[in-house]
């Protein structure tokens, strides 16, 4: 068994590392992660009450509550990224969790079962992206002797369905309040969505920059974007979305591009692979293949409505295109692969995801249609153990080659 | 299984497709959430078979499937005896049966079957073997049935989505009898998508009790997540109350017979011993 203070520490010392060097020079990537390293730290501070939850839950209502929320998928995330996942996996899969399910979930249920994690005040698991999501949070749940809250996403976009996740908002807000004695501020909760259609504001401009030919960023400029999710209904988030797009604005204005020679210009689908590998720098330095959109990067909803904001929420979690059908996330990937102007498309089809694994052969369907190869690396995002640099490499490269001569 | 259906509607060409959202979670919100999902799958229907489905179709379907469960029940209490008066081979040729002819027709077969049994001379079909409950991801394969009995161990409960989980339905008498079925659906004994362990782990614990089981036999299909991120907590549970579990993953066929046949009459002789 470890502590959690280790995980303090490791917040502690990141954004401490963050802070120095924002001093020195602000960089759009580096007050983002400061930023998250700063809601890392905030959970081991008794200003704040800890959720532990699922990546769809409405962060804003967290925030507003004084409630620091933290995504199991981020975590897995995390300790991949750090070396540490294979310890977890090991552990998990030693207490008979299947090497089949996801190996975000099943680092993160190791990292609690060797008392990494601190004890959440609440418990927090949406329906989408997926079940495994919400069974490892009751796992988790049952380590620290409490249930969890489940929110239930509607598939169709109804009012009725809207009415519907917006009454199970009102249920989390009291189940919150009940389990930590924190009242929601329903002025701070309107204020959030101001911050929340600011920052929508200046990331669709940030967003819309990298449609330039060649693009701004780079592949690592808004890789894992996805955990800005952590920051959303904050100034602080707002802070980080203006700088985005102001970095990406200069650069475009003066001529300054994400790669020296962009040759290709590629989709990421769904999440990047998360522990340490150079593969993608590779791709950049020695074949100029540039990531210039993440399919999770993309912003799909309408601005909220400040008078209604919990309605708002569930009308934007609800819009998702993720949920539902997958023709709305078709939808999606062929407006990004036409609107940025891809070459081609990347889908890790990540080991143990259902959502990725089960629609594949539609993905690669849509984008044909508009003549846009993609290849499906079939690689384990967060299981280090099994991965073969040279084979993925040789794929990448056989499908860029190909590419040229498309 | 929303993926499923998004690549059958793509692929296999099918005149009526449906996808029906099941709420877990919050019962009070949940129920009239499915209530809605009932109507818009009644209404789908009415249009695609350009047919009316009226409150009495209603009535006298639940009628006519309240007596099927009667009969199923039955039928599987025949299984209390020991040995056994059906294999669950047997029963699941019959439950089979269920899904693919009219109910009523199915009700009638099914009472002169349980009178035949009931009237047979030579009562018993098996031995007395180790009692077994098996529980789990729904078994289409009635092969798989017959190949755990053919070890030795006789089935005495189905804890599955398609087998006595399935007759397992209490609808209230009501004036609004799409929101009897929502709120009957979502009561239930819960499958492990329900997320609701330990109700479903205190059903298995009930279950095996009043069969009489001597042991578990928990199967998963291979990458279904929401039984397979069960197991290891279910195992905890019935192993706090002294029942022996055994997990088994398959696809649901026999691919892997002879790893699985040593591992099941290991089982098996652990149970003896």
């Amino acid at each position: 068994m470890v502590s959690h203070n280790i995980l303090k520490k490791y917040f502690e010392q990141l954004e401490t590392g963050l802070k120095n060097k924002l001093e020195s020079k602000v960089t759009a990537r580096r007050k983002f992660v400061y930023e998250i390293a700063r809601i890392g730290s905030r959970i081991f501070e008794n200003d704040w009450s800890i959720a532990w939850t699922t990546v769809f839950v409405p962060y804003e209502i967290l925030n507003s509550m004084s409630v620091s929320g933290m995504f199991v998928e981020f975590f897995g995330a995390m300790l991949a990224g750090t070396g540490m996942s294979s310890k977890y996996l090991n552990l998990s899969e030693s207490k008979g969790f299947s090497t089949d399910s996801c190996s975000y979930h099943r680092t993160i249920i190791g990292a609690a079962m060797d008392g990494l994690l601190p004890e959440p005040d609440v418990l927090i698991g949406a329906s989408i992206p997926c079940n495994g999501g919400v069974k490892a949070l009751k796992r988790i749940g049952e380590i620290f002797d409490k249930d969890v809250f489940i929110l239930n996403i509607p598939i169709e976009v109804t009012p009725d369905a809207i009415d519907y996740l917006t009454d199970q908002y009102k249920e989390m807000i009291k189940y919150v309040e009940n389990e930590t004695g924190r009242k929601l501020d329903y002025d701070k909760l309107k204020k959030t969505i101001k911050y929340n259609n600011q920052a929508r504001g200046y990331l669709i401009e940030a967003n819309n920059l990298c449609k330039n030919v060649p693009c701004p960023a780079n592949s690592n400029d808004l890789k894992n974007f996805i955990i800005y999710v952590l920051l959303q209904g904050t100034e602080e988030s707002v802070e980080v979305a203006k700088l985005f797009r102001d970095e990406f604005k200069f650069r475009v204005e003066n001529g300054l591009t994400g790669l020296s020679e962009e040759k290709f210009r590629l989709m990421w689908i769904q999440n990047r692979i998360q522990f340490k590998t150079d593969i993608l720098d590779i791709l950049e330095e020695k074949f100029g293949a540039n990531i210039v959109i993440d399919e999770l990067n993309h912003i799909w909803w309408e601005p909220m409505d400040e008078s209604q904001p919990l309605k708002s929420l569930a009308n934007r979690m609800i819009t998702h295109p993720i949920v539902g059908p997958v023709e709305r996330r078709l939808e999606v990937i062929t407006q990004l692969a036409q609107e940025y102007k891809i070459d081609g498309a990347v889908n890790p089809a990540h080991w143990g995801c259902r959502q990725t694994a089960g629609a594949r052969v539609l993905f690669k369907d849509a984008l044909q249609k508009i003549g846009i190869p993609l290849i499906h690396l079939d690689v384990d995002c967060v299981d280090q153990r099994n991965y073969a640099p040279g084979q993925i490499m040789t794929r990448l490269e056989a499908f860029l080659e190909m590419l040229s001569n498309y | 299984m929303r993926r499923l259906h998004d690549v059958w509607k793509r692929y296999v060409p099918t005149k009526f497709i449906h996808i029906l959202d099941i709420p877990m979670g919050n019962l009070s919100l949940g129920s009239k959430y499915l209530e809605n999902e009932f109507l818009k799958l009644k209404n789908a229907l009415e249009k695609y078979t350009s047919t009316p489905i009226k409150e009495e179709d209603i009535k006298n379907a639940i009628d006519i499937y309240n007596i099927s469960r009667l009969l199923y029940n039955q039928l599987n209490s025949l299984r209390m005896e020991d040995p056994p008066l059906i294999t669950a081979g047997r029963l699941m040729e019959i439950t089979s049966d269920f899904f693919k002819i009219e109910p009523d027709v199915w009700n009638e077969k099914t009472r002169k079957l349980i009178k035949e049994i009931k009237s047979e001379t030579t009562k018993a079909e098996q031995k007395k073997n180790p009692r077994i409950l098996l529980s789990g991801s729904p078994l289409h394969e009635i092969e798989f049935i017959k190949f755990i009995e053919g070890i030795g161990l006789n089935l005495v409960y189905e804890d599955l989505c398609t087998g006595s989980k399935f007759f397992d339905l209490n609808i209230k008498e009501s004036n609004n009898l799409i929101f009897s079925l929502s709120e009957a659906y979502l009561t239930r004994t819960p499958c492990a998508r329900m997320m609701q362990i330990e109700e479903r782990a205190k059903q298995i614990i009930n279950n095996s009790k009043k069969f009489k089981a001597d042991g578990v036999i928990h199967h998963s299909l291979k990458f279904c997540d929401t039984y397979l991120y069960d197991v290891p907590a279910l195992k905890k549970i019935l192993g706090e109350h002294e029942i022996p579990v055994l997990f088994i993953e398959s696809d649901g066929g026999l691919g892997d017979v002879n790893q699985l046949r040593t591992r099941v009459e290991a089982f098996s002789e652990m149970i003896k011993n």
